[in-house]
């Protein structure tokens, strides 16, 4: 597997602010993976994505784009790489399907407009204008913008936001299947759910810097407590107790309350990202 | 090239949708009502200063409201994504602009061939109207690009036609002696004004009409190549 973007010692300031807002970051997205940035608002999330995505271009250190300096890539990068922007961007006078077809002309190889948004429920509102649309309904349309050109790498910046459950869920589907298919994805966001159900990796991202970069299930079995706990009815009353992981099979007190007391659960005690997260930042997510 | 096309292509379209051509054509339809009124000289000599208010300030105002209302969508950063250059863009907006300068004095000028039957060297005047068209579009940009949003952007507009656009029309009332148009082509309104003028009184001198031309030109390239483009990315992408 390749490695779609290598970022070295990145650092960016704004030109109105007075320290860096990037703080030297260096980290790999490989191809075919579905890379997190994962952190609290104002970390510095969507401008590394404006970075990547050369929006933003005055920053020091390396970034390679499978192999070649982002630097020296023209408007061509462009027909490669899907973006999906935090806020709408739309013509809000035009209809979502007039939008869609405007952006998808100036591509080489385009996606089939009317699958996309089948697929997440625009299709029957395609003539409606934009700007009767909710917020739901044009984040949807941006995701389906980020696809228009079949991209290469995707870059969705907090690509759920704003959406009810079951709308989320056609939305990580999509992503899960477009990673399938062997695409790439750069995603931020400061959702934990988005991040385990979706990211093969995440960086953890604090004031414009990396703290930790590693698979959910990792940093789970680094960080995270391990251990079981159970249930009983004891006299009437439900007990639990609390039991390590390691060396369960060993474990004469647990065996004797399985055999003896009157089970109603077993758990076994994963700590949450989010609970991970302040352990390893310090800091709150919210 | 094709991109270009497209991006002209969405760019009038939006001047549909967004209503601001059927809004110049209204302008242009009391022009009209305004013709009917006039005898033949007082519509020959008021001509000019309506095809310059359209060209100088309705075009200014044009691109200030469309820049402002596109930075609010957002429609300009998910075109800095498309494999499409930022000189495409620019060129497709202002060319939008100067179609509307042109479209503008068209109706003008048919609603006084017809009213009035006054005709006049037609190409000169839309040569004159599409160079001051691209210089206006210019100075429409660093005005939308110099300010937070269209509110602030008339705040500037003001402000430039109290320099520049106020002391023309003083001028074409023969408040300002004649002895100092040289010095007033230097603001862009009087260069535009002059042009405007003689391609409808069908009086020109020379000198002055080429310096125009070249001054006009001139600006347009400083501003877009200093002003416009530096700015344009960053205006779009910080939203
Ligand atoms: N155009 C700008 N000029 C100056 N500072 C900026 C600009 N845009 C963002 N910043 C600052 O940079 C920092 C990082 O902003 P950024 O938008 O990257 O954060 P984020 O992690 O995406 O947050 P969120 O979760 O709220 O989207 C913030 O402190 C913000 O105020
Ligand atoms: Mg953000």
């Amino acid at each position: 597997m390749g490695v779609a973007f290598s970022v070295r010692d990145l650092h960016f300031r704004y030109p109105s602010s007075r320290e860096d807002t990037i703080k030297g970051i260096s980290f790999d997205v490989l191809e075919g993976e579905i890379f997190g940035l994962l952190g609290p608002s104002g970390a510095g999330k969507s401008t590394t994505q404006k970075i990547l995505t050369k929006l933003l271009e005055d920053y020091k250190g390396d970034i390679e784009y499978f192999g070649k300096n982002l630097k020296s890539m023209d408007s061509s990068f462009y027909e490669e790489i899907g973006v999906g922007f935090e806020v709408p961007v739309h013509f809000s006078k035009l209809t979502a399907l007039e939008n869609m077809r405007f952006f998808s002309r100036f591509y080489r190889k385009t996606a089939n407009i009317q699958e996309l948004m089948e697929r997440v429920g625009l299709w029957e509102y395609r003539d409606v204008k934009v700007a009767e649309f909710s917020k739901g309904m044009k984040v949807r349309l941006n995701f389906v913008r980020a696809l228009l050109n079949n991209p290469r790498v995707l870059f969705l910046d907090e690509v759920t936001n704003g959406l009810d459950p079951k709308n989320a869920r056609i939305i990580k589907d999509m992503i899960a299947e477009y990673r399938a298919k062997g695409g790439t994805v750069f995603l931020t966001t400061h959702l934990m759910n988005d991040v385990e159900q979706l990211c093969d990796r995440v960086a953890f991202c604090v004031s414009g810097k990396l703290i930790e970069i590693s698979t959910p299930r990792d940093l789970k079995l680094k960080y995270g407590k391990r251990e079981v706990k159970v249930e009983y009815r004891e006299n009437g009353t439900i007990a639990s107790a609390v039991f390590p992981l390691d060396g369960i099979g060993f474990n004469e007190e647990f065996h004797s309350l399985l055999k003896t007391g009157k089970v109603e659960t077993i758990h076994s005690g994963e700590t949450s990202l989010e609970e991970i997260f302040i352990i390893v930042t310090g800091v709150e997510m919210k | 090239m094709s991109s270009l096309i497209k991006l002209i292509a969405g760019e009038l379209n939006r001047l549909v949708k967004y209503k601001i051509l059927p809004v110049s054509l209204v302008t242009a339809i009391i022009w009209i009502v305004i013709f009917l009124f006039l005898s033949e000289n007082e519509a020959r000599e008021i001509t000019p200063l309506l095809i310059f208010v359209d060209v100088a300030a309705m075009s200014i105002l044009l691109l200030g409201a469309s820049h402002h209302l596109e930075k609010q969508e957002g429609t300009i950063r998910t075109m800095m994504v498309m494999p499409i250059s930022m000189g495409q863009i620019l060129t497709a907006k202002t060319i939008a602009s100067m179609i509307l300068a042109i479209e503008s004095a068209v109706v003008t000028s048919v609603a006084l061939f017809f009213i009035h039957g006054i005709t006049f060297n037609y190409i000169v005047l839309l040569l004159f109207v599409a160079i001051a068209g691209a210089a206006h579009a210019a100075i429409g940009f660093v005005l939308s690009l110099r300010s937070r949003d269209f509110t602030s952007m008339l705040g500037l507009l003001m402000g430039y036609m109290f320099l520049f656009t106020i002391p023309s029309i003083l001028f074409s009332f023969g408040i300002i002696d004649a002895k100092y148009e040289w010095l007033l082509m230097v603001s862009p309104s009087h260069s535009a004004s002059h042009l405007i003028t003689s391609a409808v009184t069908g009086n020109f001198e020379i000198g002055m009409v080429i310096a125009g031309c070249l001054y006009l030109t001139f600006l347009s390239a400083v501003l877009f190549k200093f002003e416009v483009y530096p700015r344009f990315k960053d205006n779009a992408v910080r939203g």
